[in-house]
């Protein structure tokens, strides 16, 4: 009876099999450190910068409270302030507890984030002159020199740094002006006080108690906010607090393996990248990046949520205010300058690195589902591949294929000769992908799991003892990827010897490396885990995944004895990731709003740095209808990472499926993308060198272009083509806006349309809106082969579109395409004009 | 790094990237096929795309630049996407390659043709391929000109059934009409027993004060006579079984015939009787079990039965089985889902959880699985299998097994009283019925067909004279052997139209149904045919079903659907649901094959499977001349320095 009861209960609650389970993931209210800083009131912080002096090249001070404390309270410890200057208008503001005072332990700091060769970019601060501001204000500021035409100011009561233009005194991006600042220092537990956070049946046990931080950030000559990936939401990020605001969450940046996420949402998803960028009207760009890798929170306020709190800011320059929080580490931050958005990227880019240079055959595109069943079935799919005469370069092999999940290994079944299946695609030239993710299969016959917990490698739970997650294998343990000897240890398993039935046409697809734990809170690992040097798991939980895909993205580099170029395809990410190689969006949706919205998740993602990112075509839940897939065929010939792919209950949709019509748009759209693969290449490859992605905004061509600021339904490819998806079923018109002066060519028909406009377009089936902007000179190759490999020595084709004054630009780059010989300057590189 | 100031600026040539031709001269008429050489060596220097679009000059011919939209500018080359290009392929078959295979660095003719650029070396496999090719061609000649006779044979058998099958109905038609005719009057006749019998009864009560003590003497006498009557007229049985003995009674009196139908509702009883046949299936089970029920008299007619397959009985009440387990399937999968849906996840222990989460992504079950399901190894397995259908499934069977056995129990007390059941018989009745028939045919139609015999139907219409003159209606007290007699004729031929009559529309339905173009399908209908991979035996019924079965739990894939593809396909839908996926469907593939054998199951996508059936009806003559002729073209064209060999 008992039973039947809780049958009919279940049932009850049945509606929403198919949706995103919302109550499963902590909102900001049920988060306590959110909660309470949102609450926080600006001018709450209280500390001011005192013993202001420099010191070995730094601006230092120590932050204390203005005012005597209430001897009941605790005793607020002074903190350390450190503000440093980098070339190129980097200024980096590190805030933590004075390590001299004893805190009870040390906070973490992200390592193997920053580039080893970023501190060598440092400049020597020799003095800082003082300044009283306004006046009649009591307060001082020290002032020190960031780059031509830029200073650094830090403002000693209340305490604020900011930076600003020299000419003018225009700020351009702030820190603490609201006195929202807040820095919960690490304490010995009360007798009467309870740490333990308990969600949804989890128990966090919080040994070290409440050690969060927020602070308030200001962009100044700014109309928009872009960047902190990874939501699925609108590209500039639409205000989460104050006036004319829904209640609404904070953007969260927590890695998390969400089912079926829904498409506009400001809960956080698989990967973290902390920097933000600012634009406006002025045509100018800004960004902050806080290395941090706990759990963060960001709220975008609204223009006049501050109108009652008395704050004076500088009143003639439009701003954007922002406020961070984080549930632990230290403040780790990055302001830079500018001026243009290209500008912003590279900055970023020379602290967390520069996005790899992709082998040519991954930038081509990849076929993959879950599952290929089995030798038979790979065969048949390559095979069908040359019968209609569609091009690809990649299989890929999901969770299936291996001995019970076990990575590393093959079903013995229905993968008996996985070197002569690799063989025979490589025949082709093709390659293959198998997947590798992060949790190993506690059994003992299991050799990686023998190792790896006989070396103590992996993850500790509260209590010290291997933790123990449930994912695809069942029990599981994760390697603590923290440490840089078990990612050596790690990335030694990719070798030819210990990876049975890998060849070298076999590439990576790191997933679940949020980690996904489906027994753990938030389908995670609980943040009480413990990894090297007693560094708690809510400490460092965004930057796990990415640990993992530099392990394996080193692996394959180990493999080649460092000649051949890693690919690895990673779910999870963090600032940085663009170093080692690609990321998709997850496990999306087939539907018009899952392929609407990969195209601002693109955009930010570009524009934080991993250039290299794509959705999957057709959506991984469902089943699309044909006219859904052929349009996302065609809009994801552009994506820089191309691939289709499926869940395992969805009907088959390789693209010969659905009719020779359908058939024939599918093998035009990717054969659009072997067209311009020289010019992907190219762009890859000027991401490779200056940090500008692949695909970008149309602000970052048009900076100044006001209608371009918010668009996220086009995008530019590179500097010469801009593509808008259709996103709509049975489309008949689209209207598209086309910026800038010059004419922009439809890419199929020729026709020319003038720039600075919004055109209403008739819309065919066989292509999306797509337009090379006069002035340019886009590489082709347009003979058709079977993968990228077979056209290494077909001709070129240069398409020159002429702008008003007879002239063209455009490049080109050519190397071997899959080793390091580039580096030593195997290459060739044009910038042809005129 | 500093690429941007390594920019030269330069004014660009598009020449200087295409590459030279040299070898467009050497190649002038590369990759056009001898029929359409004629086209290129016109005598005028320009030609003309074949679309129609444009022109060009004999110069631009394979000179690797694409002039035609449509290719046919450039046949030896890769310069244009639509171009095909031919190899000659000397002593295999010639072939038309796509242009982008052309001096891709891949051998793709066997005459390596399409790699003359010098970037790869492609030997001259023709001959070596083409034997393998020539050998492979041979013997699926032999397949097929051995498979057009049986496919021949099978179109004449057919021809024959059906027309056997036709010529039935109209005789069932008939008799379905006079046997109306008989019940009619048997039930009138029947009614008035049951008036003056009723009227009797009353008088006795009447009577009975009066011949209080006479009572005893005449219900002794009653006894008597009725004692005396049975043993008049079961003369040479001795069933031990009571009731039995009535029904043999009228095997005297009605014929052979009739005994076929009698036993048909015995073995029908057996088969309710016998709960391992549901659940087995196996007919090996039955045909042992028939013959304990059945009375020496009937031997002859069993050899009949046991010796043509028995496929059909099994597909009935399989198909009975699989209705009631599949529907309770899908309402265990239903609740399923609702524990998918669960947001109360607080009481689960860990494993419990991580099981719940992760058959979001997987659709697997979770709910009362012990671990050693989700221990199993082998992926695949795991992957194919639908765990919560087993699971559901077990218990639900065994629900259903108690339920049903509990059924057939009564079943088989009913039959104490002749006729079972009524609504379960009608359930039943069509498959069984219609099977046994088939079955049965011949013997069916060449003693019905006997003229040296009377028909049943005539002595049946004899046997009821017979009944009606013996019996005086109007006489008081009635006569109650003839009451009995009466009762009984008339359950008996009531019983029998009603059979008539299912068998009628069984037969209506068959003949119903697309046995293709040549009726070479005729034969499909009341076969099954199956396959075993791994755990799972796959089980097609054309016409009916098909199905996947592992130990006790029977999944349907599809019911019937229809051809298609020209009758190279049959298709099977609304199978039972997948969670979370489509309803199962079959496709069946037919191949031309001597034998009627499934050679291949697969699950493509989820729930959809594919089998592959090789069957002599796909033998077609046409495609035999084909293959034929593609010989003839193999043998013809040998290299020459193969020749000389």
């Amino acid at each position: 009876m008992k039973r039947i009861a809780f049958f009919f209960l279940l049932f009850l609650a049945s509606q929403t099999v198919h949706s995103w389970k919302k109550d499963e993931f902590r909102a900001c209210d049920q988060t306590p450190f959110c909660k309470r800083a949102r609450f926080r009131k600006p001018g709450s912080c209280t500390l001011i910068a005192t013993d202001v002096s420099i010191s070995d090249g730094d601006l230092t001070a120590k932050l204390v409270p203005k005012a005597q404390q209430d001897h009941d309270q605790d005793p607020i410890k002074p903190l350390t302030l450190s503000v440093s200057v980098y070339q190129d208008g980097i200024l980096r503001l590190k805030i933590d507890e004075d390590p001299s005072l004893d805190p009870p332990k040390k906070r973490f700091q992200v390592p193997d984030v920053i580039l080893p060769e970023f501190e060598s970019k440092k400049l020597w601060l020799q003095s800082a002159s003082t300044e009283k501001l306004d006046g009649n204000i009591a307060g001082l500021s020290s002032v020190v020199y960031l780059s031509d035409g830029y200073e650094a100011v830090l403002r000693h009561d209340p305490f604020e740094v900011y930076v600003r233009e020299k000419a003018g005194n225009r700020r351009v991006v702030s820190l603490n002006s609201h006195g929202l600042f807040d820095f919960e220092q690490l304490r010995v537990k009360k007798e009467d006080e309870d740490w333990e956070e308990r969600f949804r049946g989890h128990t966090d046990t919080r040994p070290y108690g409440p050690q969060s931080i927020s602070f308030d950030v200001s962009f100044y000559e700014s109309d928009f906010v872009y960047g902190i990936p990874e939501h699925a939401s609108s590209f500039a990020l639409k205000p989460t607090r104050g006036p004319g605001v829904e209640e609404s969450e904070p953007y969260r940046l927590f890695n998390l393996d969400v089912f079926e996420y829904v498409h506009d949402s400001p809960f956080g998803i698989y990967g973290s990248i902390p920097f933000m960028v600012s634009h406006g009207k002025s045509g100018k760009s800004s960004g902050f990046f806080w290395l941090n890798a706990a759990e963060m929170q960001i709220d975008v306020l609204a223009k006049g949520w501050d109108a009652e709190d008395g704050i004076l800011m500088p009143i003639d320059q439009n701003r954007i205010d922002t406020f961070w929080m984080t549930e632990a580490g230290i403040v780790d931050t990055f302001f830079f300058i500018g001026p243009g958005p290209k500008d912003v990227v590279k900055q970023y880019m020379s602290v967390t690195g520069l996005p790899a240079m992709p082998q040519l055959f991954s930038t081509a595109y990849h076929q993959c589902r879950w599952n290929y069943r089995d030798e038979e079935d790979v065969e048949n799919v390559d095979s069908k591949f040359d019968e209609h005469d569609i091009p690809y370069d990649v299989l890929w092999l999901d969770i299936e294929h291996t001995d019970g999940k076990r990575y590393f290994t093959w079903d013995k079944l229905l993968f008996p000769h996985p070197e002569e299946m690799q063989r025979k695609l490589a025949a082709k030239g093709r390659h293959m992908v198998t997947i590798v993710d992060p949790h190993i299969k506690r059994d003992d016959s299991f050799d990686l799991h023998k190792d790896a917990s006989q070396r103590g490698y992996y993850v500790k739970d509260a209590t010290g003892k291997d933790f123990d997650g449930w994912c695809w294998p069942g029990s599981s343990s994760y390697p603590d990827v923290l440490n840089p000897e078990i990612r050596s240890w790690w990335s030694e398993k990719f070798s030819y010897k210990n990876y049975v039935g890998s060849t070298p046409s076999l590439y990576i697809w790191n997933d679940m490396n949020e980690p996904s734990v489906f027994n753990g809170p938030e389908v995670t690992m609980p943040r009480d885990v413990l990894h090297l040097g007693g560094v708690e798991h809510r400490e460092l939980h965004n930057a796990y995944g990415y640990y993992f895909h530099m392990a394996t993205a080193d692996g394959l580099v180990k493999r080649g004895d460092g000649k051949d170029r890693p690919f690895v395809l990673s779910r999870a990410f963090f600032a940085g990731s663009q170093r080692y190689g690609a990321v998709w969006t997850g496990d999306n949706s087939a539907d018009w709003d899952h392929l609407r919205v990969s195209v601002p998740m693109i955009l930010s993602l570009g524009l934080t740095g991993m250039s290299f990112s794509g959705a999957d075509v057709g959506g991984f839940f469902g089943n699309p209808e044909p006219e859904l897939l052929v349009r996302w065929y065609q809009l994801g010939a552009y994506y820089p990472f191309f691939r289709g792919h499926a869940h395992h209950d969805t009907k088959r949709r390789e693209p010969w499926l659905f009719g020779e019509r359908n058939t024939a748009l599918m093998r035009d759209a990717i054969r659009i993308r072997y067209t311009l693969l020289p010019y992907f290449y190219t762009l890859f490859r000027e991401a490779n060198v200056t940090g500008v992605p692949v695909v970008r905004p149309l602000w970052m061509e048009f900076p100044s272009d006001e209608a371009a600021f918010s668009n996220d339904e086009a995008f530019m490819v590179g500097n010469s083509l801009l593509v808008q998806g259709i996103y709509e079923t049975r489309a008949k018109h689209a209207s598209v806006y086309l910026p800038g002066k010059e004419s922009w060519y439809d890419l199929r028909t020729g026709t020319a349309y003038k720039g600075g406009k919004t055109h209403k377009l008739e819309v065919s089936e066989e292509s999306i809106p797509a337009f090379q902007r006069a002035g340019t000179i886009v590489p082709r190759k347009d003979r058709f082969r079977r993968s990228s490999t077979q056209m290494m020595h077909d001709p070129f084709t240069l398409v020159i579109a002429l702008n008003t004054f007879q002239e063209a630009e455009g490049e080109l780059y050519l190397d071997d395409g899959k080793s390091f010989d580039f580096k030593q300057g195997a290459y060739i590189h044009r910038c042809e004009g005129r | 790094m500093k690429l941007y100031f390594t920019c030269i600026l330069l004014v660009f040539c598009i020449a200087s990237f295409v590459r030279s031709s040299s070898s467009a001269t050497k190649h002038l008429f590369l990759g056009i096929s001898p029929q359409d050489l004629n086209y290129y060596k016109s005598s005028s220097d320009t030609i003309k795309c074949k679309d129609g679009s444009k022109k060009f000059s004999k110069s631009q011919l394979n000179d690797d630049f694409c002039d035609c939209p449509d290719g046919t500018d450039e046949p030896g080359t890769s310069a244009c996407p639509n171009s095909k290009f031919y190899c000659q392929n000397a002593g295999h078959v010639s072939q038309f390659l796509f242009s982008s295979r052309v001096n891709d660095g891949i051998c793709d003719c066997c005459d390596g043709s399409d790699e003359y650029d010098g970037k790869v070396k492609c030997p001259n496999t023709c001959w070596e391929a083409g034997k393998v090719a020539r050998d492979r061609l041979m013997k699926k000649i032999g397949t097929y000109s051995e498979g057009v006779t049986l496919r021949k044979r099978e179109i004449e058998l057919a021809k024959v059934g059906i027309a056997k099958d036709e010529a039935e109905l109209m005789k069932l038609k008939n008799e379905e009409k006079i046997l109306k005719g008989l019940v009619e009057q048997l039930k009138e006749h029947k009614e008035q027993i049951e008036k003056a019998e009723e009227k009797e009864r009353l008088q006795k009560e009447k009577e009975e004060n009066e011949k209080r003590k006479a009572e005893e003497a005449l219900r002794e006498t009653g006894k008597a006579e009725e004692e005396g009557k049975v043993e008049n007229e079961k003369v040479e049985q001795e069933a031990s079984n009571e009731d039995k003995t009535k029904e043999s009674t009228h095997d005297d009196k009605i014929g052979n015939i009739e005994d076929s139908f009698v036993n048909e509702g015995t073995e029908e009883d057996v088969n309710k009787g016998d709960p391992s046949n549901k659940v087995e299936n196996s007919y090996t089970s039955k045909t042992e079990g028939v013959p304990l029920n059945r009375e020496e008299e009937h031997v002859l007619d069993k050899k009949h039965e046991s010796a043509s397959p028995r496929h059909n009985d099994d597909s009935a009440v399989s198909t009975e089985v699989d209705e009631e387990a599949g529907s309770k399937v899908s309402s265990g999968e239903d609740k399923k889902t609702e524990n998918e849906a669960s947001e109360i996840t607080e009481g689960l222990s860990r494993e419990e959880l991580g099981r719940r989460i992760a058959s979001r992504w997987t659709g697997e079950s979770t709910e009362n699985e012990g671990g050693i399901k989700h221990d199993t190894d082998d992926s695949h397995e795991e992957m194919h299998k639908d765990e919560h259908d087993e699971e559901e499934y077990d218990n639900y069977a065994s629900d259903s097994d108690e339920e049903e056995t509990g059924k057939y129990a009564d079943d088989i007390e009913d039959d104490a009283d002749d006729e079972a059941d009524e609504g379960y018989e009608e359930e039943n009745h069509d498959d069984s019925t219609s099977s046994k028939y088939d079955i049965d045919d011949e013997s069916y139609l060449s003693e019905t067909n006997s003229s040296n015999n009377p028909s049943w139907l005539e002595k049946i219409q004899r046997t009821f004279r017979n009944v009606l003159d013996a019996v005086n209606l109007f006489k008081t007290p009635v006569n109650i052997s003839d009451a009995s007699h009466i009762r009984k004729e008339y359950d008996q031929a009531s019983a029998k139209l009603s059979k008539i009559q299912s068998r009628m529309s069984s037969l209506t339905q068959k003949l119903e149904h697309d046995f293709g173009p040549e009726k070479e399908f005729y034969a499909f209908y009341d076969r099954c045919f199956e396959i075993k991979q791994n755990k799972y035996v796959y089980k097609v019924c054309p016409y009916k079903q098909a199905s996947q079965e592992e130990g006790h739990s029977t999944t349907r894939l599809g019911r019937w659907d229809k051809f298609e593809d020209g009758y190279k396909m049959m298709v099977f839908s609304n199978g039972d649901k997948c969670w979370n996926g489509p309803d199962r469907s079959m496709k069946v593939k037919l191949r031309c094959g001597l034998k009627n054998e499934i050679t291949d199951v697969d699950e493509p996508s989820r729930c959809e499977y594919v089998a592959i059936l090789s069957t002599p009806a796909l033998c077609l003559e046409d495609k035999l001349k084909e293959l034929q002729d593609k010989l003839d073209l193999m043998n013809k064209e040998q290299p020459r320095e193969h020749d000389e060999l």
